[in-house]
């Protein structure tokens, strides 16, 4: 056993920096404290070892950012700007078509926060590379305190909220550019946000990006059974996540984890919108992924997979390799072509 | 000193790589004084980790993975997982090379044996009945120099000790120390042992120093005096349209008066009454504080009268405030956290108060001695305040108080009032047991341990050039061994005074916003609920208390202008100039926070957060209050 745990220790080390590959590892460590086995969660530590930051309307590197309280769901703004003054919420904020790209944070349901400092972070760079956007990031409530559908619930909320905003308009008569995006379980309310949307509203996005978005199922895929503890991610708390955000009596077949699956919900003829969906290949899920991908297509959707064979979990985290740079190009050229 | 990435790849950070909080606005990034030589891009994320420990923290990292067996094929340790997560005490997380050293360290250290667990184990709050009314006090009180004259204030009354204390043993049972919480989250019953500091300390706070960059070695001395390091503008917002144009033309006033153009902030502040009685809530009162103290800038109205408030006067507001929203009660209860973990094992204790005024912290701090494992100390408490413009002795009065109480929990009690005009005017000899009377130790007995207390009146000596500086050496010269600092967590003090402005127009905002979304206690978020007038007088009171700090901040100068608050960067940097380092808030002092915020706030708004070993307490996700402690530097302190 202490020999196969050594080759795990050595092999995530050899693909990635050492930086990401202590974020991550942190990240893997503290984790295992705060999922019990009973499957209860220790919020109270998990809350004490995030790091937070707050927002800051003075402008860092060009972007400020403020947040905003609808009821009790925060939402974080990102937007590019010079001045320390907020900006006027009756006008558009540009008179050109831009994006506002509606992003929910990763932490398989259970983990970070909107004001997260690697989120915080990561919705900087996106609103940088896709200038001039907006990106608002979702503080949406996690489980095992708040499971299904309330990820969803205030994914919806938000998205309501966005689309009703003159300042996120070009002009009063246009409609707004929203992307729904999301990492990890971000990706996954994403997709059911926007599933929402096209299934009971007139709201029309302009695209969804997905990074590693979270999906499963009941059995196990070669994907999950080939990379089991390898980079960092194990089945065994994938699984334990699933149980702590699926109903009660539910199993991961559950159309929120495997959309494509034996309950899956049609979406052919929907108005569903584009995809760009970045699949990790070292992430043990990613046959999950591809089959998301697959089942988007099959339902007649519009769908770019971005494959990087050697990338892991959490890549984007830290501007620091390649998959990161190429990704953040292909955001910015989606969300540029899907712009209008 | 900005080091270039060497990670594989790329330009490491395109433009907009996230500063932590502790960092903020500004033109620019501002580096920390304590960064140099660690990993810039963990640096953005909120860990220091040196660069030349990268290598040992991944060694360090990898060790606890096996340890744990949580990769896959090996048994996960549960025990021991549950051991580090419930039992072990974390500290200043950001450090991941010493919090990865705890935990390391609680493997090879086998939990030292439960202490024999009787009932008060479980430690509650158990209240003492009402004291008799008439107690012969038996301790010696009164030694101030003003004399004692007969009291007209409003006196507080001792036999219903303040909230945190208040709840009767049938409700949640809040204690120090060992704790059983009383419900968390998920139900489960957690036992946590209380290391004893000097064990925990010697791996996690010792060390946390060395993580950051020791404290001897990096102090930058030339970004000091008062590194402008603006705090973050932060923000919450509400988005109806009135609410903007009504901020819009409060800075666009503030900027006209920063140009000395007094025509056009007239015309503006007429527009801003219009807009701000159209308003409701939290932003037409903070719109009204801030317009009335622009008008008083602009008219010149000797702000004196407005702004500075009788001391008496200030209590009794300060104590409204006390009722209201938990920050005062959050105050307390870290810096209490802080004497208590620096107390344990001492028999003989001294709390030196900066800011005794009705003395509502102790009786909390008395009872958790009282109660701790092995008996309490003999406590000496010196409360410093203000001459009374009426010349009664308010300090011996709350002195008179504690003694009472203390009295019926059976503590060893000695108490001696000391009226300063400033803080500034203490010498260490005027605190000196054999000058004030009390009781001396016998040669052989320990020395007294001694925290210095102060709770949101450390930024007035800012007002006075030097004073603050005076100050902590006379602190440093106490030899205290815990020193706590309670403080709005704002820059309100330096760069022009638009920045300023601006600055506490969104402090206030968030904080009047509080007061009306965390008023109804136990109930939901949202707006305030008429629940009793004295509820609603107490939160009247309460805005009178903050828009006299915003007539402050905003109306005055000079010496006038005490409200000089700065962010915990900035008094961190001051803090370790003076010789003093930090004494980390850990995990269990941040998961009682929280738990007595849940109970007493109702609403659930309001956020404990973690931050370089510090506690803040905000709104959402603005803090509003920071509490740091503090321990001098040399070792031979301990």
């Amino acid at each position: 056993m202490a020999g196969s745990e050594e080759i795990n220790a050595n092999e995530s080390k050899m693909v990635v920096p050492l930086t990401t590959w202590i974020l991550i590892s942190n990240f893997k460590l503290a984790y295992n404290l705060l999922r019990r086995p009973d499957g209860t969660f220790d919020r109270h530590l998990a809350e004490f070892l995030d790091r937070r930051v707050p927002a800051n309307s003075t402008p860092i590197n060009g972007i400020a950012s403020f947040d905003i309280l609808i009821s009790s769901l925060l939402l974080r703004l990102y937007f590019p700007s010079d001045t320390p003054t907020l900006p006027d919420f009756s006008n558009p904020l540009f008179r050109h078509p831009f994006p506002v790209i509606l992003f929910f944070h990763g932490g398989s349901f259970a983990h970070s926060s909107a004001n997260s400092a690697i989120y915080d972070s990561l919705c900087r760079r996106l609103v940088h590379h896709c200038s001039p956007a907006v990106v608002i990031s979702v503080n949406y409530r996690r489980s095992p305190e708040h499971r299904y559908p309330c990820a969803y619930d205030d994914g919806w909320t938000a998205l309501q909220w966005a689309y009703n905003q003159a300042f996120l308009r070009n002009s009063p008569n246009s409609n707004p550019n929203i992307f729904l995006s999301g990492d990890s379980s971000g990706g996954n309310i994403a997709h059911h946000v926007a599933l929402r949307a096209a299934a009971t509203s007139n709201i029309i996005l302009s695209g969804n990006i997905l990074l590693n978005p979270m999906f499963g199922g009941q059995c196990r895929t070669p994907s999950e059974l080939k990379l089991d503890g390898k980079f960092f991610v194990t089945l065994k708390d994938r699984d334990w996540y699933w149980k702590a955000f699926l109903p009660i009596e539910a199993d991961r077949d559950h159309p929120a984890c495997n959309p494509f699956g034996p309950n899956s919900v049609p979406i052919s003829g929907l108005p569903f919108p584009k995809s760009l969906v970045i699949v990790a290949g070292l992430d043990l899920t990613h046959d999950w992924q591809l089959r998301y991908v697959h089942g988007l297509k099959e339902g007649g959707h519009d769908v770019k997979l971005v494959f990087r064979e050697s990338a892991t979990i959490g890549f984007y985290l830290l501007p620091n390799n390649d998959h990161c740079h190429v990704v953040m190009d292909e955001i910015r050229n989606f969300v540029s072509s899907n712009c209008h | 000193m900005k080091r270039e990435h060497q990670e594989i790849g790329g330009d490491g950070g395109g433009g907009g790589g996230g500063l932590t909080g502790m960092v903020g606005g500004g033109k620019g990034k501002i580096k920390e004084e304590d960064d140099e030589g660690v990993d810039e891009l963990l640096a953005a994320l909120g860990y220091k980790v040196r660069s030349s420990d990268m290598a040992d923290v991944a060694l360090k990292m990898e060790q606890l993975e096996m340890a744990m067996g949580s990769n896959a094929g090996a048994a996960p340790d549960d025990s021991l997982i549950a051991h580090l997560a419930s039992d072990t005490v974390h500290y200043n997380p950001s450090d991941l090379s010493t919090w990865l050293e705890t935990m390391l360290s609680e493997l090879n250290t086998p939990p030292p044996p439960l202490p024999p667990a009787p009932a008060d184990r479980h430690l509650s709050y158990d209240l003492p009945p009402a004291p008799a009314p008439a107690v012969s006090v038996q301790s010696s009180i009164f030694d101030t120099i003003a004399p004692a004259e007969s009291s007209t204030i409003t006196t507080v009354d001792f036999s219903a000790p303040p909230p945190p204390s208040a709840r009767p043993v049938t409700g949640p049972r809040v204690s120090y120390g060992p704790t059983e919480t009383p419900s968390d989250l998920t139900g489960t019953r957690e036992r946590k042992r209380m290391r004893s500091s000097s064990a925990s300390s010697s791996s996690s706070r010792g060390g946390g120093v060395a993580g950051i960059g020791s404290v001897n070695t990096t102090t930058t001395e030339a970004s000091s005096i008062s590194p402008a390091a603006p705090g973050p503008t932060v923000v919450i917002v509400d988005s109806q349209e009135a609410g903007i144009r009504l901020v819009h033309a409060l800075m666009a006033c503030a900027d006209a008066v920063q140009q000395d153009n007094m025509k056009a902030a007239d015309a503006l502040l007429k527009q801003i009454s219009v807009l701000a009685a159209s308003q409701g809530g939290a932003m037409r009162k903070v719109a009204s504080y801030f317009a009335q103290a622009l008008a008083g800038r602009i008219y010149r109205i000797h702000p004196q009268q407005d702004c500075s408030l009788d001391s008496a006067f200030s209590d009794i507001l300060q104590m409204h405030f006390y009722e209201t929203c938990p920050y005062l009660k959050f105050a307390h209860f870290t810096a209490n956290q802080a004497i208590l973990e620096a107390f344990a094992g001492r028999r003989r204790v001294h709390v030196i108060d900066f800011s005794m005024k009705q003395g509502m912290q102790w009786p909390a701090l008395l009872q958790a001695l009282a109660l701790r494992p092995g008996g309490p100390p003999s406590f000496r408490l010196t409360g410093i305040g203000p001459p009374q413009p009426d010349n009664t002795d308010a300090l011996q009065q709350v002195g008179l108080k504690l003694a009472q109480f203390a009295e019926t929990i059976h503590i060893d009690f000695e108490y001696h009032g000391f009226v300063a005009n400033s803080l500034a005017d203490l010498e260490p000899y005027m605190l000196d047991p054999n000058r004030t009377g009390g009781t001396v130790a016998g040669a052989d007995e320990e020395p007294e341990a001694i925290a210095v207390n102060s709770i949101f009146d450390l930024h007035r000596l800012l007002a006075s050039p030097g004073a603050i500086e005076k100050v902590l050496g006379t602190v440093r010269a106490m030899r205290p061994r815990i020193v706590t600092v309670v403080e709005q967590e704002a820059n309100h003090n330096s760069g022009p005074f638009v920045d300023r402005f601006t600055e506490a127009l969104h402090y206030y905002s968030t904080m009047f916003d509080s007061l009306e979304g965390g008023a109804c206690s136990g109930g939901g978020s949202g707006g305030a609920v008429e629940s009793g007038a004295g509820q609603q007088q107490d939160q009247l009171m309460s805005e009178v208390y903050l828009g006299h700090q915003i007539c402050n901040v905003v109306a005055c100068e000079g010496a006038e202008r005490t409200e000089r608050h700065e962010t915990l960067t900035q008094w961190r940097s001051r803090m370790v100039r003076a010789g003093f380092e930090p004494a980390h808030l850990g995990s269990n002092a941040y998961k009682q926070a929280s738990i007595l915020l849940e109970f007493f706030a109702g609403g659930d708004g309001y956020r404990v957060e973690e931050r370089d070993g510090c506690l803040t307490l905000g709104w959402h996700s603005r803090p509003l209050i920071a509490t740091s402690a503090w321990r001098l530097a040399d070792a031979a302190a301990r």
